[in-house]
Formats: C-alpha cells, sequence, structure tokens
C-alpha cells in the first residue's frame, strides 16, 4: 500500500522555469524538503532550463508533481522515464 | 490567457494604485498593522474609505485575514512593514498555507536600493516566504506592480487555494506609476478532463461497503450543495476530517461524524471496513489516517481532489479525477445498493453515540459546548483554539457549512481563535461569532482583545480553564509516565479582570448547575463576553488512538 518507499533510485527531470531571481531556491527547497538529493544539476539561465538529477527512496512522481505546482515551473519532463522509453 | 484592463487615467504613487486595486478586487476589510517600511501604504489607506483593522500583532492580522477569508469564502488581505511586521507575519500564512486559505499578505521592504547591505528592517522576507506561502512576489519594477496584485489574487483563489505573499520596497510605494497598465493574468490549473468518471462509476456501482471520506476541499471548492446532493442520491455512509465538518448534514441518517485520531469509533471502525473509499478534498494527514498501512486495508480508493499532487503521495488510488469538485460530484451522483452496508453503519453509530452523562457536579466541557451549540442558530460562526477544547469542539458541536467552524487544523496553531474570530466578524457582521479557547491558547493572542475593544467588536469568548496546556498534559499522563512538564497553568491571571481591563464583560463559573444560565447571559449581553468557564485538569478527549496505532485500535479512557 505505501507509496513513498523504494530502493534509492535516481532520476533526472528537465524543468522549464519562469526566470524569476528566486526560482532556482524554490525548486531546490521543494526538492530537499520533500526527500530529494541533488546529485547533478545544470542551469541554463538564458533557455531558463534546468537539468536535475535526484536520488531518494521516494517515487520521482512524488517530486515532480510538487514541482509541477510551483507558479514558475512551466514544463517537468522525466528524462529518465523518456530514456528508458527510448530504449524499449 | 485571459486579459484584463485596468482602466485609470492618471498616475498615482504605487501605495494608491494597491489600495485602489484593493478595492477593484472587491476587497472591503484590511487587517494590519503600520510601520516605518510600509508608511505610503498607510497614508494612501488614511482616507481611501478601504476598512482597516488595526490588530495588536502581526500575527492577529494575519489570522484575522484568515479568519475572514474562511468565513467568507472571500480572499483576506493583510499588512505589514519589513523585518519584524514581516516575520510576525509567517505563522498566519504557514497557518493558511496548511488549510488552503486564500490570503494575500502585504509588506513593506526597504528601499530597492539598500536591499542586500542588511538595511534597518531589511530581512530577506521572499526567502522567508518560500516554505510557507502557495507563491510570492517581490516587487523590482513600479510598471509591475499592477500585474503582481492581479497575479497574487489569481492564484491565493485559484486551484487549491493558498497563501500569496507581495513584499513591495517603499520606493516602488512611493513611485509614480502609470495607472493604466493591461494585466495578463496565469491560469495554470486548467481542468482535467473528466476521462476517468466511466472507471470511477464502475468501482461506485461495485462496492459493497464504500465510505465517503470528505475534507476541507469540498468547502474551499465550495461545493457543498454537490457532495449533499451526492450523499443523497447514492446514499453512502460519510465519515469527516476537521476540517470537513459541516460539508455534511449531522442529520444525514448516514453521516458517521469526524474520523483519525479523536474521531468517533463509529467512523474509524466503519472505515476500516470498507471496500471502498471515496475521498473528497482530503489528502490522508497521519491524524486522520493513524498507522497508513492499516487505514481502510482492504479498501480500493477513488480520490477526488483538485491538486494533483495530493493524488497517490501517501495512499496509491485506484482511480482518481483531479477537477473542480462542483463539475465532477453531480457526473458521480449514482443510485447505489447498499441497504446491508447502511444498516451496518447506522447499528455502528447508535452503538457508539455520545453520552453526556456526567455524574459530578463540576463543569463537563463537552456537555456544555453541546449546551452552547444546541442555543446557537445555524448562522453561528465558532473558531476555536488548539488542544483539548479544540477536539471537543469537533465532536460535541453542530456545524451546518464548514464556513462555520473554524479551526487550524493543519498546523494546529495555538493562539488562532481570538484573531480568526475578528476576521470573521468582519467578514460577516451579522451572524453571531463565538471563540471557544483554551487558558494556553488564550494568551498566545490576548492583545487581541484590544482590538475587539477599539472596534466595538460583539465577539463572545469562551474560555475552557483546566489551568493546563491540557493536551499535551493528556499525553505526558498517558505517554510519558505522568512526568507533568511546563503544563501545569496554576499560575494564570484573573481572566475576568483581564476582559474587564479591555471593558469586556466577564463572568467565572465553576458548576454544572450554572452553565445554562451563564450561556444565556453571554449570549443576550450587547457587546463582547468573556465566559470564564473552569473545569477539572484530569478531564482527557477520549476517544484517542495512540499514536502509531492503527484507528481501530482505540482507547476509550485512561
Ligand atoms: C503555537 C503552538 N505552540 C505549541 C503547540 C503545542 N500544543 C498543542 S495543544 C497545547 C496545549 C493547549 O492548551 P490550552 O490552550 O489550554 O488548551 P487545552 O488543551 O487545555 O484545552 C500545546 C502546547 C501548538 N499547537 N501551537
Amino acid at each position: 500500500m505505501k507509496t513513498v518507499s523504494m530502493p534509492l533510485q535516481t532520476n533526472t527531470l528537465k524543468l522549464t522555469l519562469n526566470s524569476s531571481p528566486e526560482v532556482l531556491e524554490r525548486v531546490l527547497r521543494v526538492a530537499r524538503h520533500r526527500g530529494f538529493k541533488v546529485e547533478l544539476m545544470s542551469w541554463h539561465s538564458e533557455q531558463s532550463t534546468l537539468e536535475i538529477t535526484v536520488s531518494s527512496e521516494r517515487n520521482i512522481r512524488l517530486l515532480s508533481k510538487q514541482l509541477e505546482k510551483l507558479i514558475d515551473v512551466t514544463q517537468v519532463i522525466d528524462l529518465t522515464e523518456v530514456n528508458q522509453e527510448k530504449r524499449a | 490567457m485571459a486579459v484584463t484592463q485596468l482602466t485609470q487615467a492618471i498616475t498615482m504613487r504605487g501605495a494608491d494604485l494597491l489600495v485602489s486595486y484593493l478595492k477593484k478586487e472587491g476587497v472591503d476589510t484590511v487587517f494590519g498593522y503600520p510601520g516605518g517600511a510600509i508608511m505610503p501604504v498607510y497614508d494612501a489607506l488614511y482616507d481611501a474609505g478601504l476598512k482597516h483593522v488595526l490588530c495588536r500583532h502581526e500575527q492577529g492580522a494575519a489570522f484575522s485575514a484568515v479568519g475572514y477569508a474562511r468565513a467568507s469564502g472571500k480572499v483576506g488581505v493583510c499588512i505589514a512593514t519589513s523585518g519584524p511586521g514581516a516575520t510576525n507575519l509567517i505563522t498566519g500564512l504557514a497557518d493558511a498555507y496548511m488549510d488552503s486559505v486564500p490570503i494575500v499578505a502585504i509588506t513593506g521592504q526597504v528601499p530597492s536600493a539598500v536591499i542586500g547591505t542588511d538595511a534597518f528592517q531589511e530581512i530577506d522576507v521572499l526567502g522567508l516566504s518560500l516554505a510557507c506561502t502557495k507563491h510570492s512576489f517581490m516587487v523590482t519594477d513600479k510598471d509591475d506592480l499592477a500585474n503582481v496584485l492581479k497575479q497574487a489574487f489569481t492564484i491565493a483563489k485559484s486551484g487549491r487555494p493558498g497563501p500569496v505573499l507581495v513584499d513591495i520596497p517603499k520606493d516602488i510605494q512611493l513611485a509614480e506609476v502609470e495607472a493604466m497598465i493591461e494585466i495578463s493574468t496565469i491560469d495554470k490549473i486548467e481542468a482535467a478532463p473528466l476521462a476517468d468518471l466511466k472507471a470511477a462509476t464502475e468501482l461506485l456501482l461495485q462496492a459493497k461497503q464504500p465510505i465517503l471520506y470528505v475534507g476541507g476541499g469540498v468547502g474551499m471548492a465550495k461545493a457543498v450543495g454537490e457532495l449533499q446532493k451526492f450523499i443523497e442520491v447514492t446514499g453512502i455512509p460519510s465519515v469527516t476530517t476537521l476540517k470537513g465538518i459541516g460539508a455534511v448534514p449531522t442529520t444525514s441518517p448516514y453521516a458517521l461524524g469526524m474520523l483519525g485520531m479523536h474521531g468517533n469509533r463509529a467512523a474509524n471502525l466503519s472505515v476500516h471496513d470498507c471496500d471502498l473509499l471515496v475521498v473528497v478534498g482530503a489528502r490522508f494527514d497521519d491524524r486522520v489516517t493513524g498507522h497508513l498501512e492499516t487505514f481502510a486495508q482492504k479498501a480500493k480508493v477513488l480520490h477526488l481532489d483538485i491538486d494533483p499532487a495530493e493524488i497517490s503521495k501517501l495512499r496509491q488510488s485506484d482511480i482518481s479525477i483531479c477537477a473542480d469538485l462542483i463539475k465532477v460530484l453531480p457526473k458521480l451522483s449514482i443510485q447505489l445498493d447498499i441497504k446491508e452496508w447502511q444498516r451496518q453503519c447506522w447499528d455502528l453509530k447508535q452503538e457508539f453515540g455520545t453520552s453526556y452523562n456526567a455524574p459530578f457536579t463540576t463543569i463537563y466541557a463537552p456537555q456544555l459546548l453541546r449546551q452552547l451549540s444546541d442555543k446557537l442558530p445555524n448562522n453561528a460562526v465558532v473558531t476555536c483554539d488548539v488542544g483539548q477544547h479544540q477536539m471537543w469542539v469537533a465532536q460535541h458541536m453542530r456545524f451546518t457549512r464548514p464556513e462555520n467552524h473554524l479551526s487550524s487544523s493543519g498546523l494546529g496553531t495555538m493562539g488562532f481563535g481570538l484573531p480568526a474570530a475578528i476576521g470573521a466578524r468582519h467578514a460577516r457582521p451579522n451572524d453571531p461569532v463565538v471563540v471557544v479557547s483554551g487558558d494556553g491558547s488564550f494568551m498566545m493572542n490576548v492583545q487581541e482583545l484590544g482590538t475587539i475593544k477599539r472596534e466595538q467588536l460583539n465577539v463572545k469568548i469562551v474560555l475552557i480553564d483546566n489551568q493546563r496546556l491540557g493536551m499535551v498534559r493528556q499525553w505526558q499522563q498517558l505517554f510519558f509516565e505522568e512526568r507533568y512538564s511546563e503544563t501545569i497553568l496554576t499560575d494564570n491571571p484573573d481572566f475576568v479582570m483581564l476582559a474587564k481591563a479591555f471593558d469586556i464583560e466577564a463572568r467565572t463559573i465553576t458548576q454544572q448547575s450554572e452553565v445554562l444560565g451563564a450561556l444565556d447571559e453571554m449570549l443576550h449581553s450587547d457587546g463582547a463576553y468573556l465566559l470564564h468557564v473552569r473545569i477539572n485538569e484530569a478531564d482527557n478527549v477520549w476517544p484517542l488512538v495512540p499514536p502509531g496505532a492503527s484507528n481501530a485500535d482505540m482507547m476509550e479512557s485512561v
């Protein structure tokens, strides 16, 4: 029944953001608070896109849905999912 | 993307634009406290014809805005200065965040030029706001002010509502701004297609033992009517959360009352036995579920909520619909064949009904609250604080609308009751407003008696005094070997004298025989009134699900 706990997993999300000055803080705060450790990230301020690799025992959907709620987040794509689909 | 026009020809100060914008939004009352960095706004308020209520602490202003919003369904507004003014708002914002209450907080900020220099009363309010608001803005361009304000209100009330903060540097409040600005609104939450309606209907039809689990989302969505129709047509037995109270008529035959830690035994047992849990505007809070793995263990889950992030957050749902409850509920209002289950729930309800037998002469708070409830008209608003008295209000008073029961639920903030009542009184000046508080909580925003005096507010206060931080004391008794660490308040002030210092009529009662007369005296008094009720410190809230236990294992007494 429990949806939160799973073996440690690493996922990469690609976010498209509004370019407000505090937008990175918003994203990182949600990631930390919801129990995801940031492993790697790359921020392109010109396109306002952020690729962020996180690890957690929690389902990545819990994070992506919380990020989608942020007003300054316009799109969330799970690259791990996309890549898996490509491989399949 | 919708585009609306704000038509005004001349230029004006940013502060004046703010005030005229608030009026355009239909705001009639704001709650706040002045200071250096917000002075231009207070100057604009001076003769603007917008009611400003001077609270006596910014936390009071924030809770009053919450009370106003929750009692009326409109957006509440609070205003504070930079630094300490803004930090004092934080608890109120957090409370609104946890209970999804639409409020807009306006804070003054030091002038743009000195931001980041540790100027006098400068604090990074935008940074502070991140964890306790739905969204927040710091205005950096004077020409952006109107747009930001429009967005703030839209965000506060759209989708799952919540608090929004707008931090305005002083120079922007003073700057001349062009008032005719085209405003674009964002609308992130788009109505989801109701694709899963068919699957949801099937789930409902298959269920033999369905339970409706009603949360605060129903009231926030203003879908109480739709929910009641749904209950009427389906005949589905229901349970409610603390915030869901009032959404289901207590007269409804299969309304089993509140579930969870201090819920009704019938509510918890029927959830435990159900084969389908229909979750409406609720979020599986730990105070509701108890031990999550054993909560409604045998049930499939049909989850209806506006917030996609709540779906399968804690409990995997079988079918979910993320859309406006007003639209979804009528589509699911179908007849069900659940006679046997209804009877079972009815029997449980009879078996675990409340009894008010109090074989002593001192006052039994649950009974007093029931008597108070019986005396209040249906339009009365009751606010409460946090602790044992809060649970007694939820268990023993009757509500016909969620807007009539204002209880700090998600955050559980002591000090909520009195300022929330002040907000409710302004939102609904023709409806009786009663605060039920505890001797601990009352002292947390006791300064708001000053606001009651200043505004001559007819607010009735029932202060349940056990000379203890009762709820904590109860846990110390049950789970910490009766080691009563810092919960004994035998040194409380003289509450009657305290009330009188604010010109508020007051009286103490200690015996059951005094209760009915005292309640009448309070309710028939002209203005504000404080009824100080002494109760026995050993009275506990029952039943109780011990922390970590299953809801099926409730304790009934020590
Ligand atoms: C701001 C805040 N601080 C601490 C707590 C923890 N707390 C919960 S209930 C409670 C005791 C409340 O006492 P009182 O207001 O007298 O109510 P009673 O339980 O006695 O009815 C405390 C300290 C809280 N909920 N909120």
